[in-house]
């Protein structure tokens, strides 16, 4: 066997590993089409009608793949939007004619309706702060409601009889299959390069944790909606052409069941693989309609089984598996990360972005109460403070600290009182519409993305500033200087591939700290940002907080036990007690306090004073 | 004697790389160790391989004489270890007195134990009945080692405990740590961000650098605090 130049380890630049990928996916579609185009010549008729079928089905599992294996959704409903492409066409050339004119009118309407319907059905599923369980219910009802709606539509919609024998097109069941076959392919491939961009790593990102994405200001109800609404019209375009083949169109294309054998393919195929559902797809739908007509029940039983014995052996599917023949095969060995490491540059710093003027006051809290119930954790806070000032926060375990915090960052948490941030009222806004008034939070637990490399997290945290790619994988990370600063000074310059779940707790205290900053937020919310971390990378942590205020004039509200740490970098204090601030002022002030010391320090710094 | 804890000749790690390389300690009975280190060194894997969470790639883990090495979480935590993780550690939408009370096997000594652990953290008696998930940071740390101290363990394996607390408690914290030991003989193996404090409660130490065990000793020894110090800024 010829060494190829990708054998040899020698570091591939990270442009031409993107290259390669793309060759190879060139070659692959390239195998795919061929593999099409002499189908039909080849295949016996009843497979190439089967193939059609499956071909068109895949189509569909690939949006679920999308939804569900990449985006976290749950979703039972792309079959209606199969059914609503479908009953477009048989609809239409039914009741109104079939012709040239006619047949683009039904695409519109297949498209434009089903993208109409999800947009509907996303925001009752996604609106801000919905349950994921509640999204899948919505979706669960939405095939339900569909064929019942084609049950229940008399002659108008066949009821369950459906509808058949309209005139259709006049294709040969050759070119039908071409048509399927190459949509089927472009898609897949197109999915294939969007997955695998920036954009595609939000939707990972989402996945992965919702509650942290939106604070890095991504809206992820409205990036649903409009995944929802895409996903709609792939499976819509489907439905069009099943419906334009098979010149009969039925309630059970739309219904919860075909909703749920989606999921069933692209859970046995492999989700979040893209190609494991379609050919899951493609050997379960072909196989069905040949072996269900001679095993009418054990056919159904032994996808059943199968199901269940996949879920337990292979959560992730059949797809890793041959994935892991195939490179056997190969001789390549384990399974290696394709992207190399991403360079990284210093990004062209654009504070307050997006916000009109620096804002005179940054941080402006007046009469915020909050209350679960009768308890009342927040009494009345009120205080103000300006850019360039340290402020610590500190009070004992329970006073209200990261409650105040959370209502600073997200406008649905305070039960009274206002916030304003760079003179922008926050009124109910959710987080990631206060990070665009320059909110930047960082979470007392880590909260970071555990599956993405600590690079793509990273990159996702620039996504506010930079518009992710939909088609892209860039090989370099722009961050700003600061956010460079804290990975390198905690090493983390040097583990950009690693898998976040493998960091230890203070290095991913460490990555969201250094997400936050790659925000480039103007107040700065830091909940206990060096808990986990030793004292010389506190000292470092301290250093670049000072410089953060002092030279990059960030207003930065700081919640902190530690008090020698809060002595050295603090220029003023709030201590905070039961709800209600007991003390403003100098760190002098606060040090030197009997409260502070009755109420927090204890002993030790009793015996120091 | 027999020891408490014995781990010998220990590899363990996630995928492909190896955390611990060829770790050895024990820890005697009633004797708190701690295990100090950088971020990173592999001082959580250590307690998570004890537990049985992360497979065993080599070495053994003998607790109380007998070998347990490979045995899955809920036998380890049966033979009266109680484990305090670092992250994600309690049932965050269930009630205090539910978190309390769920890993006993016995019930029968909840309100005397109560009533002597509530001496150090006042707020535990008041508030049984609200969900955890909504105590401050640093009160859902103290009900965790109220939780392994109410299930009244021969070994506990702490991690990171006064993340998040305010100075006052972790002082207290102490006292309750050593007083427990020296009532019952609890053994403990604590890993520790906070030297002071680890230095405080604690008898012996071990540093672990890139997963091995680079320095040990007592406390009181002479230099320990030197060496521990220069370990930890390097």
């Amino acid at each position: 066997m010829a060494v190829s130049p990708e054998a040899v380890s020698v570091p591939v630049g990270a442009g031409r590993a993107a290259k390669s990928d793309l060759r190879k996916l060139g070659i692959i579609v390239a195998i795919a089409l061929v593999l099409v185009a002499v189908g039909p010549w080849v295949l016996p008729t009843y497979m190439v009608n089967s193939l059609i079928r499956a071909f068109l089905y895949a189509a569909v599992a690939l949006t679920v793949d999308i939804l569900w294996g990449y985006t976290g959704i749950l979703t039972f409903g792309q079959s209606a939007f199969f059914g609503i492409g479908a009953y477009a066409v048989g609809l239409i050339f039914t009741h109104v004619g079939y012709g040239p004119g006619y047949a683009t009118l039904a695409f519109f309407a297949a498209v434009v309706g089903a993208m109409i319907v999800a947009a509907v059905v996303g925001w009752l599923a996604f609106y801000h702060g919905a349950s994921p369980l509640y999204g899948s219910v919505v979706t669960l009802v939405l095939p339900i409601v569909v064929s019942q709606i084609l049950y229940s539509g008399g002659n108008f919609t066949g009821s369950s009889s459906g509808l058949s024998g309209f005139e259709s097109f006049d294709v040969s069941i050759e070119a039908w299959f071409w048509i399927a076959g190459v949509f089927l392919i472009l898609l897949t491939a197109l999915a294939w390069i969007f997955v695998r961009s920036d954009a595609g790593k939000v939707l990972v990102a989402i996945r992965e944790n919702e509650q942290r994405c939106e604070y890095v200001g991504i809206n992820v109800s409205r990036v649903k909606i409009l995944l929802m609404i895409v996903c709609a019209a792939v499976a819509a375009v489907a439905g069009y052409l099943f419906a334009g083949v098979q010149m009969v169109v039925a309630p059970e294309y739309a219904g919860f069941v075909f909703g749920t054998e989606l999921l069933i393919w692209v859970a046995l195929g492999g989700r979040g693989s893209l190609i494991g559902p379609v050919l899951g797809t493609l050997v379960l739908d072909v196989s069905t309609s040949y072996l269900s007509g001679n095993l009418p029940f054990v056919w159904k039983l032994i996808i059943g089984i199968a199901f269940v014995v996949v879920i337990v052996a292979l959560p992730r599917g059949l797809m890793p598996l041959i994935t892991g023949a195939f490179r056997r095969l190969l001789g390549r060995g384990k399974e290696v990360r394709a992207e190399s490491a991403p360079t990284l540059a210093a990004a062209t710093e654009q504070p307050f972005a997006g916000l009109q003027g620096g804002g005179a006051q940054a941080l402006a809290v007046s009469g915020v109460r909050k209350h679960f119930g009768s308890l009342v954790v927040l009494d009345g806070i009120d205080f103000s403070a300006q850019r360039g000032e340290l402020l610590s926060l500190v009070g004992p375990n329970g006073a209200g600290k990261t409650t105040l915090m959370r209502c600073i960052a997200d406008g649905g948490e305070r039960s009274g009182g206002t916030v304003r941030v760079n003179d922008h009222d926050i009124g109910r806004l959710p987080p990631y519409a206060c990070v665009a008034f320059g909110v930047g939070r960082k979470f007392q637990n880590a909260n970071v993305f555990e599956t993405l490399s600590v690079a793509e997290a990273l990159r996702i945290a620039r996504s506010r500033l930079v518009r992710p790619s939909l088609s892209q994988h860039s090989t370099t990370l722009e961050l700003p200087e600061v956010a460079l600063q804290v990975i390198r000074a905690t090493g983390l310059d040097r583990d950009l591939q690693r898998e976040v779940r493998q960091l230890s707790h203070g290095e991913k205290q460490a990555l969201e700290l250094a997400m936050v900053l790659a925000l480039e937020p103007s107040v700065l919310l830091l909940d206990e940002p060096t808990a986990g971390l030793t004292k010389s990378e506190r000292t470092l942590i301290g250093g670049i907080l000072v410089d953060l205020a002092q030279r990059h004039r960030l207003c930065i509200l700081l919640v902190e036990h530690d008090l020698d740490f809060v002595r050295e970098i603090s220029s003023r204090v709030i201590v905070m007690h039961q709800g209600k601030i007991v003390l403003d002022g100098t760190v002098d002030d606060v040090v030197n306090s009997e409260l502070v010391r009755t109420i927090y320090a204890g002993g030790a710094a009793q015996a120091a004073a | 004697m027999t020891a408490a804890l014995e781990v010998s000749g220990l590899n363990s790690g996630y995928g492909e790389a190896l955390v611990l390389r060829d770790v050895a300690l024990t820890v005697e009975p009633g004797e708190i160790f701690a295990l100090l280190g950088k971020n990173g060194m592999g001082k959580s894997t250590l307690l998570k391989t004890v537990m049985g969470f992360i497979a065993i790639r080599g070495g053994s883990v003998r607790l109380f004489g007998d070998d347990r090495t490979g045995q899955p979480p809920h036998r380890i935590a049966r033979s009266a270890v109680a484990y305090t993780p670092q992250e994600q550690a309690l049932f965050q939408d269930l009630s205090v007195r539910d978190n309390l009370q769920l890993g006993l096997r016995d019930r029968s000594h909840f309100d005397e134990d109560l009533a002597r652990i509530g001496q150090a953290f006042p707020f535990l008696p008041t508030r049984l009945a609200q969900r955890a998930g909504t105590l401050s940071g640093g009160e859902q740390k103290m009900l965790l080692v109220a939780r392994a101290l109410m299930a009244r363990p021969k070994l506990m394996l702490i991690d990171e405990i006064t993340e998040g607390m305010q100075p006052s408690v972790i002082e207290r914290l102490a006292g309750v740590l050593r007083g427990e030991r020296d009532r019952a003989g609890t053994a403990m193996l604590l890993i520790e961000q906070n030297v002071q404090f680890a230095l405080a409660v604690g008898d012996r130490y071990a540093v672990l650098k890139r997963g091995e065990i680079v320095d040990r000793g007592a406390v009181g020894e002479a230099g320990a605090v030197e060496r521990i110090t220069e370990h930890l800024s390097v």
